[in-house]
């Protein structure tokens, strides 16, 4: 003994696993570094809208470095697609952004690559990134589409570089169809970078420890995070728990679209039925298996509270049923854009409502709902160039038994920054004139949850402009007695002065000199609101 | 600058100790230490310069934990932020994430000033450093009402675009600091664009400059006429003055002296590649020194970011006073829980849970009569049963379990310096391993063969090596100017980098009367289109060393693409004094029983030497362990140890260099 990993048998011990576990999250955020700094869209390189992974030779997450959640657990779709169409060779890279096949929303893309020595596959190694545009009807591409072909360009799983060449045919269709050619060379440039140090990475890891080891070893890491994920799913109370909650709408007609859950706890196990969901819709929030597989794990992984190593083995004791054809499993061809940054987070509303039966001192009240998707894009002829601009705006976040909610941050599937005002006046037509937080939007109660964000953009160009947003009618919900949050609202200012709201969902073209202001949602309280003079001084509003 | 009659004094402040480091004209060299007073550190420094100098005359660099602690325990003075109008909420939402992406609850750093202190200013330029609307007469006696109506003596200034064009920020500076209020000014700390990260710097100096000022003030009374400076967190020292009003630069000045003491230690066996490992109780410092030390601009504290050049230095939560546990899932995990100094580790004698420092005692490696010279006893058999539950659970025996704690720990700084080389590009086989802190050299080995490095080097005195480093550290001023400029000529940016220059100079001069300065010019470079830069020093074939420079970090390079000048910067250094330290006697060796070291799954018979009996001018081998005062060495089987001319210990990598201990 004495933890020797020798090239024969190797046991992987405890401390084996320790040291392996340092190794192999070392690659994978190596690999996210490389990425983000030599980015070009503002969504990979500020916002760091992005995920790295290592998968063993079958395809089975090994380990990942994800800054935002929703990339955690849709990322092990996307190697098992690549699997599906191909028999990769060294040097072979791969390409996709079909949500249909391995894929979230279009503008997501991702990369995989297979890790040779000589003829053994030791392993793949992927990373998703999401550019600031991919074509389709209006720029930033999270428009309101019909169907996923005006949602712009759709890549199933396709080589792009094939045994160390890439396919410039290939590159070319994809620069022709996306609005920022040259930004989005670069983004795929620092794409493919990321993966060949991930790659080399692993190689002198099993230089270093022998390949049997290093299988091993990515087999015991992924038992260790689905222990450590049935121990904590046994902490819970065993029991069924349902809840339901409403998207506000389509953006195309369709209001009140209904996401219904029944969780089972038992013993150790989570089975999540989302039966009784309404269908798939028209519009684009829509769902597919891969986003709504990432909430149900975002969501245990908090409950977990343990450091669970992200891996498929993390995601071995929960079972998910959704049914086909609803909006939380859409089928083609439905228009899916907003399904990963807005549904998304209403499934995490309503599981959360669920488990808040099971364990109600730690399950917070809903926190804002909505990433309030904000994009815009045109001509800006003082520059001389095209632009296209996508960024998501912050809320707050629901109170709990313990505390009140965090205001102007970013909750559940997102933690992107947001783009300094001084970085974005300088690149784009546009001046920020108002960024503060939106004081008591958060739902009152025992504590109050936390407050919104408001921001107003001025465009100094004429622009096409896409929001994409939700709880603007359906308010984020409290808790325990706690009032539900405001929702949010967008308003438009021409230059005349002439203002009016716009919808939670809408693409309009505006000219220079517009206003755009959004509030966002608060998150809701917990508790019931108490008058000053029965309050213990600790549990008054933060701040 | 150096006055011949002066004696060189480096002080260092730690949690526990207060360290001292004298060198005399004659080139005696002393060490003292004693008792930090965290109530009033400055207590304990004045003590200490009293018992080490008498009334000898003495320059004396300093370095400083009143900042960080202010900050770290949110001890600073009361604060009035003046930002534009409709952003003073800005300190409050940040860059809008949460530190732990999976908190049910999440949370962000409280900002340091709340939103009634915060106060907006009608006024606004623009990127390019027009104003926009114009800050008038009227709106800055208004904002002067507000601030000494609030009655409070420290302002953080931050105006958008301040880096463009400072006039609106001077203006409001100007009217404040005629009435006596301490300004901490954007555009003069950073003038760098992102608004948060300018902001949170310029408030962070706010908070802890009136701290420090006080601070300083009577230290300057205690130390009557000698001359006082303190180590900012580049690395460099700088006046008592500079040091209170721009407080922001001296939070990491304790770990920079560790560094700078590497480097000035190093050069003396002709060595300036180095990567540096400070293992302390609960926390190891890593860092890489490229010939020079190297800073960067993206750090934070208490998860406030921070924009004022320090050394690049990677903090690993894990030391020797850490615990080692088996968690739920079944994996073995050495801290970042720690047992502190109270209990301490087990064989101190109080604690029951196994740390480190248990687990290189069981392994032999820590000498327990020669622990802290003799002045500590430590125990063996209390180590081996608080590692014993541990050998259970792992089903192996306790000196297996041991070895475990070890290799978990050493993987842990081991990711460290791959972090500081590896993923900078850089080929760690290239590089001296230096090691300082008790417990590094007991690791050093190990880490060296784990990253192919076949050199260490443990400088004399490992223990109060910060303040060797901060008495050795170089007088420096550096500023920053945001310029943006696409494809620019040498020319173009020299023109830029001018100004600056000029304010470097002018500030040496002041502080340094007649001293040579060496000024080194650099710019923050980017393919146009990407946020993150990569510093290159000003001067000839600047596009084809970023080039190079890109493709050495991030695989790739893209010659034809338009490239953008972000920042310039200017850093302008005085060298410290030479001053001669004598040679510290040998000593007589003496023969010591040998020792038991368990070493890769076997007991082994080591030589247990104490390092002033090392024989000059001759290598023992491995397995050797070397005690002294404040650290022990493991010379591992397959190393060789010899004592350079300075006293340095050097352990070499014998012929078949090859990883072990796996």
């Amino acid at each position: 003994m004495g933890g020797r990993t020798g090239r024969r048998a190797p046991t992987i011990d405890p401390i084996a696993l320790e040291v392996f576990h340092h190794r192999l999250s070392a690659i994978a955020e190596e690999m996210g570094l490389t990425l983000c700094r030599s980015a070009f869209s503002p969504n990979i390189k500020e916002r760091r809208d992005y995920s790295c992974a290592i998968f063993d030779a079958r395809g089975t997450m090994a380990a990942q470095a994800a800054h935002i959640p929703v990339h955690l657990g849709s990322a092990p779709q996307s190697v098992l697609a690549v699997l599906r169409h191909h028999r990769l060779e060294a040097g072979d890279v791969v390409i996709l952004n079909d949500p249909f096949a391995g894929g979230t929303h279009l503008p997501d893309v991702t990369v995989v690559a297979p890790v040779f020595r000589g003829e053994r596959l030791l392993g793949h190694v992927a990373n998703r990134a999401h550019h600031a545009d991919i074509g389709g009807s209006s720029p930033g591409s999270m428009a309101l589409a019909r169907e996923i072909y005006q949602e712009g360009l759709r890549l199933p799983p396709v080589k792009i570089v094939r045994r160390g060449e890439t396919d410039d045919d290939l590159l070319a269709v994809f620069l022709a169809n996306t609005r920022i050619a040259d930004e989005r060379r670069g983004d795929l440039m620092a794409q493919l970078a990321a993966l060949r140090v991930g790659a080399a990475r692993l190689l002198e890891l099993v230089d270093a420890d022998g390949e049997a080891a290093v299988a091993a070893a990515m087999a015991a890491l992924q038992d260790y995070s689905e222990r450590l994920m049935r121990g904590a799913l046994a902490a819970l109370p065993d029991g069924s728990y349902a809840a339901e909650d409403w998207l506000d709408g389509d953006g195309l007609g369709r209001e009140s679209i209904r996401i219904r859950v029944a969780v089972e706890l038992d013993g150790g196990r989570a089975r999540v039925d989302f039966s009784g969901s309404d269908d798939q819709v028209e519009g684009g929030v829509n769902a597919n298996l891969a986003v709504t597989l990432a909430a149900v794990y975002y969501v245990f992984r908090c409950l977990a509270q343990a450091d669970i190593p992200a891996n498929a083995g993390m995601m071995r004791p929960i079972e998910v049923r959704a049914p086909e054809g609803s909006i939380v499993n859409a089928e083609f061809p439905a228009a899916v854009a907003g399904g990963n940054v807005e549904t998304s987070q209403r499934i995490v509303d309503v599981l959360l409502r669920a488990l808040a039966g099971a364990v109600p001192e730690r399950v917070p009240a809903a926190s804002c709902g909505s990433m309030s998707n904000f994009a815009f894009g045109g001509y800006d002829a003082a520059r001389g160039r095209h632009f296209s601009y996508y960024e998501t705006i912050a809320g707050g976040a629901g109170a709990s038994a313990a505390a009140a909610g965090e205001s102007a941050v970013q909750t559940h599937m997102t933690n992107t920054m947001n783009t300094p005002v001084e970085a974005l006046e300088a690149d784009l037509p546009v001046r920020v004139t108002r960024y503060a937080i939106r004081r008591n939007s958060g739902g009152r109660g025992e504590h109050a949850g936390g407050d919104g964000i408001e921001r107003e953009i001025e465009l100094l160009a004429p622009a096409s402009v896409t929001l994409l947003g939700e709880r603007r009618r359906y308010a984020p919900y409290g808790l325990a007695g706690g009032a539900p949050a405001k929702p949010g609202r967008n308003r438009l200012r021409l230059p005349g002065g002439t203002s009016k709201p716009l919808p939670a969902k809408v693409s309009v073209t505006a000219p220079s000199g517009t206003k755009i202001r959004i509030d966002t949602p608060g998150g809701g309280g917990w508790g019931k609101h108490k008058p000053r003079s029965q309050r213990s001084p600790k549990t008054t509003q933060r701040r | 600058m150096a006055r011949s009659s002066a004696v060189l004094v480096g002080v260092d402040t730690g949690g526990t100790f207060t360290d001292f480091v004298g060198v005399w004209p004659d080139g005696d060299c002393r060490i003292h230490k004693r008792p930090s007073t965290p109530d009033d550190p400055a207590r304990a420094v004045l003590a200490g310069l009293e018992e080490l100098l008498g009334d000898a005359d003495a320059d004396i660099t300093y370095g400083s934990t009143v900042a960080t602690n202010a900050v770290l325990e949110r001890k600073g003075a009361e604060v009035v932020v003046l930002t534009t109008a409709g952003f003073e909420d800005l300190l409050e939402i940040g860059r809008q994430t949460r530190p732990d992406i999976y908190a049910l609850q999440p949370r962000k750093p409280q900002p340091l000033v709340g939103r009634a202190r915060r106060i907006g200013v009608d006024e606004r330029m623009t990127f390019d450093g027009a104003a926009l609307s114009s800050l008038t007469a009227a709106e800055i006696d208004r904002a002067v009402r507000r601030v000494t109506a609030s009655r409070v003596g420290s302002v953080a200034l931050c105006l958008l675009h301040s880096y463009a064009n400072p006039d609106h920020e001077r203006r409001l500076a100007d009217a404040l600091r005629a009435r006596g209020v301490h300004c901490s000014v954007s555009s003069e700390l950073v003038a760098e664009y992102r608004e948060y990260e300018r902001l949170s710097t310029t408030v962070i100096n706010a908070y802890v400059a009136p701290v420090m000022e006080r601070h300083l003030v009577r230290l300057g009374e205690g130390v009557g006429n000698r001359r006082l400076r303190v180590l900012q967190s580049s690395g460099g020292a700088t006046s008592r003055e500079t040091a209170s009003h721009e407080a922001v630069r001296t939070l990491l000045s304790g770990p920079a002296g560790g560094v700078v003491g590497a480097l000035a230690a190093a050069r003396r066996i002709g060595e300036s590649k180095l990567i540096t490992l400070d293992m302390g109780g609960t926390s190891t410092d890593v860092s890489l020194v490229d010939g020079a030390v190297r800073r960067h601009t993206e750090w934070t504290i208490g998860d406030l970011p921070v924009k004022v050049p320090a050394i690049d230095i990677h903090t690993v939560g894990a030391g020797g006073g850490s615990l080692a546990t088996i968690d739920a899932g079944g994996a073995l995990k050495v801290g970042p829980e720690s047992a502190g100094a109270d209990p301490g580790p087990a064989c101190y004698g109080r604690g029951e849970l196994p740390t480190v420092t248990d687990a290189d005692l069981v392994l032999g490696r820590l000498v327990e009569d020669a622990f802290l010279g003799g002045d500590m006893r430590i125990d063996r058999q209390r180590a081996v049963r608080a590692l014993s539950g541990l050998a259970r659970r792992l089903r192996v025996s306790v000196e297996a379990a041991a070895e475990g704690v070890v290799r978990v720990v050493n993987a842990g700084m081991e990711r460290a310096m791959r972090t500081m080389s590896v993923e900078r590009g850089l080929d760690p086989r290239d590089y001296v391993l230096v090691c300082f802190g008790g417990a590094a050299g007991m690791h050093a080995c190990e880490l060296a063969d784990a990253l192919g490095m076949r050199k260490v080097l443990v400088p004399t005195h490992p223990g109060v090596l910060s303040a060797w480093g901060a008495m050795r550290a170089p007088v420096e001023r550096a500023h920053v100017q945001t310029v943006r400029l696409v494809d620019p000529s040498d020319a173009e940016l020299a023109a830029a980098a001018a100004p600056l220059r000029e304010r470097v100079i002018a500030e040496l001069a002041a502080e340094c009367p007649g001293a040579r300065c060496e000024i080194e010019v650099s710019v923050d470079l980017r393919y146009r289109g990407q946020s993150y830069e990569i510093e290159v020093a000003l001067g000839g074939g600047l596009r084809r060393r970023f080039d190079e420079a890109h493709r050495r970090l991030y695989g790739y390079a893209d010659p034809e693409r338009a490239i953008e000048a972000v920042n310039l910067r200017v850093a302008g250094a005085v060298a410290a004094p030479k001053q001669r330290e004598k040679k510290q006697p040998r000593r007589r060796p003496r023969q010591r029983p040998p020792r038991q070291l368990w070493w890769a799954d076997g007991w082994r018979r080591a030589r247990h030497v104490e390092r002033m009996e090392m024989p000059a001018g001759r290598s023992l081998a491995g397995p050797l362990i070397i005690t002294e005062v404040s650290a022990t060495t493991v010379v591992a089987p397959g190393w060789r140890a010899s004592v350079a001319p300075g006293g340095d210990l050097i352990l070499s990598r014998g012929r078949q260099g090859k990883r072990n201990g796996r």
